[in-house]
């Protein structure tokens, strides 16, 4: 009788343990990226001082901002809208060819929808790194953004 | 300072006695690495792909940073770049070649122009030749690039776990689409 009841407790538990376990794998799989309006920025700048940071010292830059959220203020020199509806808005200094260029987030188009070239905008999303190039101009790019309403 | 106005220099000169040069900062770059029995679609979409096209040498150019493909599942994308094409290490993949025959396109005029490219990717810190076929877009002034072409992943030194080995392709579809703008003072 008692063997048979150790014997159902050890099954009892390893079933929850597979059961936690199935679980844990399938929302992991499953899990979708964090909404950037509901996340705190990381680092707050503007967006030539953000640049700078880039030129001055890439390696350093990509250690302090690499995949963290960032809030970047700055005035938009350029809108662009792709065929499929993306938006990009790039802030920066329009005497320059360096931008900070934020990929809008499709969840929040709709707020980036409004935005015109010279407007000042505050803008949340998470640095991607820097492209740098002589030719072009070097941007700091930050991929799933939304604008930041808040001041 | 020295190397900036030499480089400044070297630019001017390279491009001057050139064509008309074309870029885009917005090029798409997609990745699908599906295999044939995976469940899902795995693909990453980079929407921020930097190009550079010379009209009339031919001479064409991408840059794109590896952490801005973006993936519809968040743990796809912390495993293509911690795992497979190591971003932290290699933040940067390029590519740099030649569209064949470029002088005998006119890409001031309006067309569809099919063309074959050719030049050296790198990818996680490893360069490799690679030939595909392209297309070519012209419509007011602007050309429309699009090209599509497979990598091996192993030919990158990008090695996939057993645990996933039959679910990611060992050859990866990589689509390439940019709209180039002339770019001005050259």
């Amino acid at each position: 009788m008692k063997r048979k009841k150790i014997i159902r407790y050890i099954l009892v538990s390893l079933f929850v343990i597979v059961a936690a376990a199935a679980l844990y794998i399938y929302k992991e799989y499953n899990r979708r990226h964090k909404d950037t309006a509901s996340l705190k920025p990381d680092y707050s700048t503007e967006a030539a001082s953000f640049i700078k940071e880039f030129e001055n010292n890439e390696k350093a830059a990509n250690k302090k901002f690499l995949d963290k959220v960032i809030r970047v203020e700055g005035v938009v020199k350029e809108v662009v809208k792709d065929e499929k509806g993306f938006y990009t808005l790039a802030l920066g200094d329009t005497a320059s060819m360096s931008s900070v260029r934020c990929n809008i987030d499709s969840m929040h188009t709709k707020e980036a929808v409004a935005v015109m070239k010279g407007n000042k905008v505050a803008i949340k999303g998470i640095c991607s790194g820097f492209n740098a190039d002589e030719l072009l101009g070097s941007d700091v790019i930050l991929v799933r953004s939304v604008l930041d309403q808040k001041k | 300072m020295k190397n900036l106005v030499g480089l400044t220099l070297l630019i001017f000169l390279t491009s001057a006695g050139y064509g008309q040069k074309f870029f885009t900062k917005n090029g798409k770059i997609n990745f699908d690495a599906t295999s044939s029995s995976s469940p899902e679609r795995i693909e990453g979409v980079n929407r921020s792909a930097t190009c550079v096209m010379d009209a009339k040498s031919g001479a064409i150019q991408f840059a794109v940073l590896m952490k801005g493909f973006e993936f519809e599942r968040a743990l796809m994308e912390e495993h293509f770049n911690e795992n497979y094409v190591e971003s932290n290490k290699y933040p940067k993949s390029e590519f740099k070649g030649k569209v064949k025959d470029a002088d005998e396109i006119d890409l001031s005029k309006d067309g569809t122009y099919k063309v074959k490219v050719k030049g050296d990717i790198t990818i996680h810190g490893e360069t490799k030749e690679v030939e595909t076929e392209g297309k070519l877009v012209v419509q007011n002034g602007k050309i429309n690039a699009d090209a599509e072409f497979s990598v091996k992943l192993s030919d990158f030194k990008i090695s996939i776990p057993g645990l996933v080995a039959d679910k990611v392709s060992k050859t990866a579809k990589i689509a390439v689409s940019c709209s180039l703008e002339p770019l001005k003072n050259q």
